[in-house]
């Protein structure tokens, strides 16, 4: 897996301390750390927030190790304004930056980019094209850290990340230096004295001469590879897995000796000899990359400087229309961009096939919902919030935030979500719509967070609310764990990445020490939570934070087993007739439910049913029963 | 015809249009229609084209002669005081003790009555909490007498037939408003010719009303003029005075009775009926005497009940005068003809 071999070239570095906040398609680099850690004498943790891991990951550095950051994009936004001022101080042990992004927003709600930021911190950014590469450029990452003494971004994506194949194992380096951190030296010496962005102007020089010879060290790199005819009829330049997109479509299109492909692993800041030598192969060039143009616009730049030595160029990709700016590539993609470019007659998909695959897919294919699994406390919880808020009807609605929960937007939540943005941002808007009483607006303000959110970002918006004395309830959906990644620690649990024992902080507690009215409620139990619930919305006193806690069904001390045993007297179910209406299998829509067309009624499926027992408070004629299991 | 339609035109036609007088017919039925603080809101969709949500609301299409048929055997005749067999002015008797009644103590002592005789197995009123009308189904006459008073809010009342329905009782009393008894009178007609069906009501006892308050916009008004907790009894002073009173143990705080009407529920304003037509026994205040109430006899039931009911000594009766019968005449035939009236306005036209 690219995540793995990410991990291996850390490790094969040498490197020392590891930190992250998990996040698709980047979670697996630490969690293989993690498992390792005690072998290998590593410190690798979770930390509590992007921001939070970058700076931990920094005192490794400071302390003379090598150390290692991991993030997804929307993390490394959140680890921004740190990052702005270290890549400012400077680093001292090789410092390295991982970035996953996830073009196609596979598992995300958003497609941010990493790239953008080595340009707006001024820093240098590899970009792995296959497995080989993730695991030697994250080793070769360290070194050119300590090189220029500053920190180096990696970028991967989920193709990447997420893939899996063979790899060649280098030798694993010993870890250098006993850490320790110097301060007493020259007070503008970084690798002595203290470690600083200012005097900015100073410290700003410094830091442009480190990518300027980042720059000239990339002009010799091996992970910047030309292969094709000397003189092409295109170029394409190309970068990170579309590497691999970009070969596929040449040779489907048995192009290999009109078109010549440049790829560049280090993408920031061009190395400007070698991008010359290449363009002046010809005059036609395509870039392919996802999402934004930011090796076209790079490119671009350097064509128009040297435009007098290599002659007038016409670009293909992103501005020309020919690769889309939105959504992750394919070679189809990539193939059809060079048919159009080359005048090669290609049909990516055979029309017939295509014709019958509409055809099936019309009539056969299943519609299936994105939706929880079965036993979800979430699907319990929002359909307690959205019932009380329906019948509340001042047409209060719910902030929503990230994680499994956000899928509270869709049917399987029964829409209970209306603003969906950034981790924390829930609280945010809430903390903010509360405040709308005074323009006229009388609806009820809730905000959800899942638990590790509630650290990781939940907790200022929450602070804010309290002291503007804002009037909403923040709802808190805590599963006890980071489940939407995989099930990661966070400082909630008495446990750390490595199963060690840790000091667990009480969400409740938090937020009755911050001033806000607190209550906790099991959400299996709709009856209480929407008691309680509708008792939070009657007080407009304070801020009111609800627990909603009930561990998730798919987490380690659950799985696999049920808490009842459910079953359906069918001489009590109503299904279709009219006091019920399939309740169960048309709205609270747990997967562990059936509806039997034949019988019409419903059927527990005894396989994935998880027995948490909730299906039997929401048939309205208690033909649901649950029995010890 | 009438329109026999389901929850999402109940929803359109009736709830979206402001039009809903919080009867609580279509609440209980199913998981989708729920009452909360006297409103009625759909929760979660339903996608049936019929049901007894829209069949059973007394603002959808009434038909009228059917319900008469029904009830009385005749075509509805439009008389203002509907159907009715005697009128008499009423007051619980000796047999009820002392025991602070709004009026006359009437209803309470007929549903006592009822369920001592075993005419009635379950009773459905509507009590209050901190002002909130509460909707109860008692069992037992003690849970009676604690729910007498008036309300003066729309009350979701019929919630709890429903609820007794689920349950099995199957001779439950029911003191309700004029558009309860109609969305009874609705339900025993049976509209969607389900096979099962069994009219679960043994005594009908209709309230005398001219309008209703929305709730929530009653607690708000109140909330506005002294502690909801404080109150101990509402009253509305008779004319001329046009005011309504809220007592608590200090003093009485008037409201006027402008600031009341502002607060009907819009639905209200097209009902056409002031002394509940379609109940055994209907009941309401007695001009000029507040210790007695006015009482209309229905149905041969409801005569053989209040009969029974005074041999019994749970209740006194005596004769209305002319002058007292006109003005009760002259306020439901008011009430009849603005009602249609405003129906017409605010429905469109069928076939």
């Amino acid at each position: 897996m690219g995540n793995e071999a990410i991990a291996r070239g850390a490790v094969e570095a040498g490197m020392s301390v590891a930190a992250g906040y998990p996040g698709t398609p980047s979670s697996e680099i630490i969690e293989n750390l993690a498992k390792i850690a005690e072998d290998k004498n590593l410190y690798v943790e979770w930390s509590v927030n992007e921001k939070v891991a970058l700076e931990v990951a920094a005192a490794g550095s400071f302390s003379g190790l090598r150390s290692l950051a991991v993030m997804k994009q929307p993390g490394l936004n959140v680890a921004s304004d740190f990052l702005l001022h270290l890549s400012a101080s400077g680093t001292r042990g090789g410092m390295v930056l991982v970035g996953a992004d996830d073009p196609g927003a596979l598992s995300s709600i958003n497609e941010g980019e990493t790239r953008y930021y080595a340009r707006l911190m001024e820093i240098p950014l590899l970009e792995p094209g296959n497995l080989q590469q993730a695991k030697d450029m994250t080793k070769w990452a360290f070194e050119l850290s300590e090189e220029l003494r500053n920190i180096v971004l990696v970028r991967t994506v989920t193709r990447l990340s997420h893939a899996s194949g063979n790899i060649v194992l280098g030798e694993i380096k010993e870890q250098q230096n006993k850490a320790f951190f110097k301060y007493d030296g020259f007070i503008l010496d970084s690798m002595e004295g203290c470690v600083m962005s200012v005097p900015v102007a100073f410290k700003h020089e410094q830091q442009q001469k480190k990518l300027k010879k980042a720059s000239a060290l990339f002009e010799q790199s091996p992970f910047n590879v030309y292969t094709g005819p000397e003189n092409p009829e295109l170029l394409i330049i190309t970068s990170s897995i579309c590497t691999l997109y970009t070969s596929e479509a040449v040779e489907l299109l048995s192009a290999q000796d009109r078109v010549g492909i440049l790829k560049l692993g280090t993408t920031w800041p061009l190395p400007p000899k070698l991008v010359k030598r290449h363009l002046e192969k010809t005059d036609t060039i395509l870039i392919v990359e996802e999402v934004l143009p930011f090796l076209e616009e790079n490119v671009k730049i350097l064509a128009a400087e040297l435009g007098p030595e290599v002659n007038i160029k016409r670009f293909y990709g992103k501005n020309s229309g020919h690769i889309p700016m939105t959504n992750e590539l394919n070679p189809d993609i990539v193939v059809t961009a060079l048919s159009k470019i080359l005048n090669i007659e290609y049909c990516p998909v055979d029309q017939a096939y295509k014709n019958r695959v509409s055809k099936i897919s019309f009539s056969g294919v299943p519609d299936r919902e994105t939706t929880f699994c079965p036993g979800c406390p979430h699907r319990a919880s929002f359909f307690s919030i959205n019932k009380v808020l329906a019948m509340d009807n001042r047409k209060g609605f719910v902030c929503g935030d990230i994680g499994c929960y956000s899928m509270g937007i869709l049917s399987g939540g029964f829409f209970t979500l209306k603003t969906l943005h950034a981790m924390g941002s829930g609280t945010g808007l809430a903390s903010g719509f509360g405040k709308m009483k005074k323009f006229g607006m009388a609806q009820p303000v809730v905000c959800v967070c899942g638990d590790s959110t509630f650290f990781h970002s939940a907790m200022p918006p929450l602070v804010n609310a309290i002291h503007n004395n804002s009037n909403i309830i923040m709802i808190v959906l805590d599963n006890s764990g980071t489940a939407m990644t995989g099930f990661q620690s966070h400082p909630g649990l008495p446990y750390d990445i490595s199963g060690q024992h840790a000091l667990k902080i009480d969400i409740p507690k938090i937020a009755r020490a911050m001033g806000a009215r607190v209550e906790t409620c099991d959400p299996f139990d709709l009856e209480s939570t929407q008691k309680t619930l509708f008792r939070l919305m009657e007080d407009s006193s304070c801020v009111k934070v609800l627990v909603l806690k009930q561990v998730c069904a798919l987490s380690p001390e659950k799985k696999g087993r049920k808490l009842f045993k459910m079953a359906v007297d069918e001489s009590k179910c109503l299904g279709e007739e009219c006091g019920c209406n399939k309740m169960c299998t048309r709205i609270f829509k747990c997967p562990g439910l059936i509806w039997d067309r034949k019988k019409k009624k419903a059927v527990i499926n005894e396989v994935i049913c998880s027995g948490c027992g909730v299906c039997a408070s929401v048939c309205p004629s208690n033909a649901i029963t649950k029995k010890e299991a | 015809m009438i329109q026999i339609l389901g929850p999402n035109d109940l929803q359109e036609q009736v709830l979206n249009k402001d039009l809903c007088v919080r009867c609580g017919a279509c609440v209980g039925l199913c998981p989708y229609f729920n009452t909360y603080k006297g409103d009625v809101v759909m929760t979660f969709s339903c996608d049936h084209t019929q049901g007894r949500c829209f069949t059973h609301c007394p603002r959808t299409d009434v038909d009228y002669d059917l319900l008469s048929k029904q009830m009385f055997g005749k075509l509805y005749d439009k008389n203002p005081l509907g159907v009715h067999r005697k009128i008499f002015a009423s007051k619980a008797g000796d047999k009820m003790g002392d025991h602070h009644y709004q009026n006359g103590g009437t209803i309470t002592a007929l549903m006592v009555y009822a369920m001592e005789q075993g005419l009635i197995d379950a009773a459905v009123l509507t009590d209050s909490q901190n002002l909130i009308p509460v909707p109860k189904l008692v069992t037992e006459t003690d849970g009676i007498k604690n729910c007498s008073s008036t309300k003066y809010m729309a009350a979701p009342t019929i919630s709890k037939l429903n609820e007794g329905m689920k349950k099995g009782y199957e001779k439950i009393g029911v003191v309700g408003t004029p558009c309860q008894m109609t969305a009874i009178a609705k339900m025993k007609s049976n509209p969607l010719n389900f096979k099962n069906f069994k009219n679960p009501t043994r005594l009908l006892i209709g309230l005398f009303c001219t309008w209703a308050v929305d709730t929530k916009d009653f607690i708000n008004l109140v909330s506005r003029e002294t502690d909801i907790s404080k109150i101990e009894g509402m009253d509305i002073l008779p004319p001329p005075a046009q005011l309504f009173i809220l007592k608590t143990k200090d003093q009485n705080i008037e409201i006027p009775l402008d600031a009341i009407r502002n607060i009907v529920p819009k639905g209200c304003s097209m009902c056409p009926d002031m002394t509940s037509e379609w109940a055994d026994i209907s009941v309401g205040a007695f001009e000029g005497e507040s210790t007695w109430n006015t009482l209309i006899i229905r149905t041969p039931k409801g005569e053989n009940l209040v009969n029974d009911a005074v041999n019994d000594g749970y209740l006194v009766t005596k004769n209305l005068s002319e002058k007292n019968l006109a003005h009760l005449i002259k306020g439901a035939e008011n009430k009849k003809k603005r009602g249609f009236e405003n129906q017409k306005k605010d429905q469109p036209i069928r076939d």
